[in-house]
């Protein structure tokens, strides 16, 4: 069933109610159109003037060395401009899911349920992605700014982030077209969604993310050879960025803006034969190869111990001993010392720099370029836009993590802390009282 | 917010005595957000000489105040000494304010000593928005006069100064010196082998008025290098160094590091540790290496396959771990690293002519093979210590390390590669390497017998040609540098000197690089530290 517009929706915009939910389709750049969807009931008419926007831009999987003038000129000059974060790190799991998670909630895995991309369900006795909305336990900035009566947006590039956050948004872009393989759509895709949604609905926060850099940078055979691919996928990018600032620009909206830039982790790059398999380690004792069921994480694997629970100390105690042997495992965590939960299994293996995990099999994972290792934590994280708020021109020491996002961005708002506190901090340096 | 460190104290406010009861001076060292360590020597009586063993034990009085003069004085006490620590003073003022400049004394009856200045450092996670250091190292009396010293106490702005090495030179008169020329006589007048030389020799060197005044202006943030008890100094022994006529090494190094505690402004006593890590908020952590006590010996020449065994070292088992620990991603950003000798890995090229490559092996200590020097007394002569490094940078993601180096009378800004083999394709560097040049020790230029900036600059580009993580390189130089510390970036000036061996030299800056945070390169800077 298809509607006319209801009052408030943009001119020249359609709107429709199929079910519980309603889609407002708007024409974006080139004549294609971008269907947003929001809650049934919801407002399409932009707020009231005189608030303040606010819009994470999640620059997927870009290393913090890689906004450079000459490269991203874009990027760098919103950094420049803004207050620049030049210690911020990702958090463990270093994957795209439990980061973006961390960023929407203010809190670690162990309270969020979110540890990593993959995990092993042992409820359902399958490995699979945290892609379903049911699959986060805590409450995100998506629905509690809604509670203090603001509207936000999500516009993910990504299928399963676009699965995990689901419905949580004032308003919702599904990622289309989504390439094959990559599972994401490109950034043009993305941004064309980003504009309409701010010119259309305008809601008061926006979570973006760009996947165009991750994506390129998996499939970077060497990270020297392919380095130009990667390079071009870097200035592609900032292209997009620029198109939203000057977006912004020319609707008027960039005094009123504060424009957050990070990125969920970074990216390492391994050769063809530095790569770890769990599973190949464990073949010479076939009792523990039995027992371990491994989620594989490019750059961590996770361990669970599906054998009888008598003999799970010593198995762990012996599997731990046996990869932590091997020359690429940088180190054998438990889950607990990385505040991932009960969801994160048995133990944590992470690999080395130029190494990466290939489970259940040699041939699992033949991407070089991987996370989800230390050596992917460093990451761009500044905080930039026309607001006077916006600390202009500053550096900090502080050492900023994706879990503080939600705090900084709630902090905007006056939001206050979830029950049990943040676990990130507000990066009140960037923004004045 | 602690805002920048430094206050400005006009040029000049600081004064030297030669003479009388604090003849050798007042100097402050190792700040901490609230603590300072006080260090002056007495001479109570004529026959109280360094070295000497005589005089009586005495109490000394100190005093530390907010102004200088002293209307607002926050603590005093006294503090003993003698003849068994040869009538020198250390005292730790405590229960001080984070971030404040003070200023000290001491007083003997009724002697009042110069008044040196100090200054805490930041509180631990204090927002620090800048930090100011001098840089520098190999200070030979007997090449020359200390003026790199007297240009950065005229500064007025620094926050501590850094001395990573080589403070002072073990050889007689006419053993080691300004090309041919002596132009100061050390004392004793012989090689320092026992404790009364080196305490004597100590003594002499705090006689200098350049000296004096730095060490009255700033806190010092020492360590050694070889010198300061022999030429390639290591656990057993050293290259100057002969056992039987020269006594046992144990004897002798022990003599260095007492008289070396005695008369430093360092929290340090002899038989102690004298690595350590001193904070300044947020912005920056330093760690203070120590290079010659656990190190194992040299290798022989740069095919020797013991460079490349993991059972030798240069730190020692301990100080590497308690290293690697310091270089985390949590704590303060910058992780500086005093470093006595280069970490950088230095290639040598074969196309140099053999006085070209003689001078180089003279400079850099090494051997030379087939045309092919290498430093064995630097890192590059410890491949597995400083792969352990390397690789905990790496896997890690430690970003913002530098380290500041003396030791090699040169001038070095270089990229620490990730992998030197590629380094020229992907440019990954893991940290950065600072080299400040000697403040009067010979440099390439002298050994070669030339001017400066003729025959070493061939030399240079060659190198750099040979090392392309090697960005900047002054063979000829002597002189200073001025660190500066930000969110933003470390940055480096060297200044150089016009004579070494004029007491009146004047100095000029000559280069600039800037690490910026989160890329561990160094890359050429413009204007100069304001």
């Amino acid at each position: 069933m298809r509607r006319s517009p209801q009052p408030g929706a943009p001119a020249g915009n359609r709107l429709s109610a199929p079910g519980r939910r309603q889609f407002l389709q708007i024409a974006a750049a080139g004549g294609a159109a971008v269907v947003l969807s929001a809650a049934q009931g919801t407002a399409w008419a932009a707020p009231a003037a005189g608030r303040t926007r606010s819009y994470v831009l999640v620059v997927d999987g870009c290393r913090p060395d890689e906004i450079t003038p000459a490269l991203t000129p874009r990027l760098a000059a919103l950094r420049s401009a803004g207050t620049n974060f030049p210690a911020a790190r990702s958090l463990p799991v270093m994957e795209t899911i439990p980061n973006h998670v961390m960023m929407m909630t203010g809190v670690r895995p162990d309270r969020s349920g979110v540890p990593s991309n993959s995990i092993f369900d042992r409820v359902e006795g399958m490995v699979r992605d945290l892609d379903r909305s049911t699959d986060l336990h805590f409450p995100t900035i998506l629905e509690r700014l809604q509670e203090r009566g603001l509207t936000t947006g999500s516009v993910l590039s990504k299928k399963y982030l676009y699965g995990i956050f689901g419905a949580r948004a004032s308003y919702r872009w599904e990622p289309q077209p989504v390439l094959p393989v990559t599972g994401h759509a490109p950034d043009a895709a993305t941004m064309d969604a980003l504009l309409a949604m701010v010119s259309g609905p305008d809601p008061d926060f926006v979570f973006t993310n760009l996947g165009d850099i991750d994506r390129v940078g998996h499939s970077d055979v060497s990270g020297t050879t392919l380095r130009a691919a990667r390079e071009a996928a870097l200035a592609a990018t900032d292209l997009q960025v620029g198109r939203f600032i000057d977006h912004l620009k020319n609707t008027g909206k960039w005094d009123s803006s504060v424009v957050m830039v990070l990125a969920d982790h970074s990216m390492d790059w391994s050769i063809p034969s530095n790569l770890i398999s769990i599973n190949l380690i464990l073949q010479s004792r076939p009792e523990l190869q039995a027992n371990i069921t491994i989620a594989q994480n490019g750059g961590a694997d996770l361990l669970y111990w599906t054998g009888p629970e008598p003999d799970r100390a010593a198995g762990l105690a012996a599997v731990e001993q046996l990869v932590s042997a091997h020359e690429g495992v940088l180190s054998v965590k438990k889950p607990s010392d990385l505040r991932l939960g009960d969801e994160a299994g048995d133990l944590v293996a992470y690999c080395r720099a130029g190494w990466r995990f290939s489970d259940p099999y040699v041939a699992s994972n033949p991407i070089p370029g991987n996370h989800g290792h230390p050596a992917t934590e460093p990451i761009p994280f500044f905080v930039s836009g026309g607001h006077p708020r916006v600390v202009k021109g500053s550096v900090s020491s502080e050492a900023a993590r994706t879990a503080d996002v939600a705090p900084t961005i709630g902090g905007i708002y006056g939001l206050k802390p979830p029950a049990g506190g943040y676990d990130g901090t507000a990066r009140g340096s960037a923004l004045t009282p | 917010m602690a805002g920048t460190m430094a206050t400005s104290t006009p040029a000049g406010a600081f004064s030297a005595s030669q003479t009388g009861v604090f003849g050798h001076g007042v100097a402050s060292g190792d700040p901490m957000p609230g603590s300072v360590l006080l260090w002056t020597r007495v001479t109570p009586t004529p026959e109280s000489i360094p070295g000497s063993g005589a005089g009586p034990d005495i109490s000394v009085r100190w005093e530390i105040s907010t102004d200088a003069a002293f209307t607002k004085v926050v603590a005093r006490g006294t503090a003993s000494t003698g003849p068994a620590r040869d009538h020198t003073v250390k005292v730790v003022a405590g229960h001080l304010v984070a971030a404040t400049s003070y200023w000290y004394r001491f007083i003997l009856g009724q002697e009042v000593s110069p008044v040196g200045r100090t200054r805490t450092a930041p509180a631990a996670g204090a927002v620090v928005d800048r930090l100011k250091f001098g840089v520098v190292s190999c200070a030979n009396w007997q090449a020359g006069y200390f003026s790199s010293y007297r240009h950065l106490a005229a500064r007025g702005d620094l926050d501590a100064v850094l001395h990573l090495g080589d403070y002072l030179y073990e050889y007689a008169p006419g053993d080691y010196q300004a090309r041919d020329v002596l132009v100061r006589p050390h004392d004793p007048a012989f090689e320092m082998t026992q404790l009364a030389h080196y305490r004597r020799r100590h003594a002499q060197y705090k006689t200098d008025p350049d000296l004096q005044v730095l060490h009255a202006a700033a806190p010092f943030i020492v360590t050694w290098d070889d010198h300061e008890s022999a030429n390639d100094a290591w656990k057993g022994g050293a290259e100057n160094h002969t056992p039987g006529a020269e006594g046992a090494w144990g004897e002798r190094f022990a003599a260095a590091h007492q008289a070396y505690a005695e008369w430093m402004p360092v929290r340090y006593e002899a038989g102690g540790q004298l690595y350590r890590r001193l904070d300044f908020g947020s912005l920056a952590s330093l760690s203070m290496l120590d290079l010659r006590t656990y190190r194992d010996q040299q290798a022989s020449n740069g095919t020797d396959p013991a460079i490349g065994s993991p059972d030798r070292t240069i730190t020692g088992v301990s100080q590497m771990d308690w290293l690697l620990g310091n270089l985390t991603s949590t704590g303060p950003q910058w992780k500086l690293v005093g470093n006595p000798v280069m970490i950088a890995p230095v290639r040598v090229p074969s196309t140099l002519n053999t006085a070209e490559l003689g001078g180089v092996q003279k400079l850099m200590g090494g051997t030379s093979i087939s045309g092919v020097p290498y430093n064995v007394d630097q890192w590059d002569g410890y491949e597995a210590d400083r792969n352990r490094v390397v690789r905990h940078l790496r896997d890690s993601a430690v970003k913002d390390t530098v380290f500041l180096t003396g030791d090699i009378h040169s001038g070095w800004a270089c990229d620490i590669p990730a992998d030197p083999a590629s380094y020229p394709a992907t440019g990954d560097s893991v940290a950065a390497e600072l080299v400040c040049t000697s403040v009067t020790s010979d440099n390439l230029d002298d050994i070669l017998n030339l001017p400066p900036r003729t025959g070493s600059v061939a030399v240079e580009n060659a190198i750099k040609a040979a090392n392309p993580h090697v960005k900047y390189l002054d063979f000829d130089s002597h002189g200073y540098s001025v660190l500066e510390v930000t969110a933003a970036g470390v940055r480096m000036d060297w200044f150089v000197l016009a004579e070494r061996t004029s007491a009146s030299s004047g100095a000029a800056l000559s280069t600039s690089f800037n690490v910026q945070a989160g890329t561990g390169k160094v890359t050429p800077a413009q204007g100069e530290i304001q």
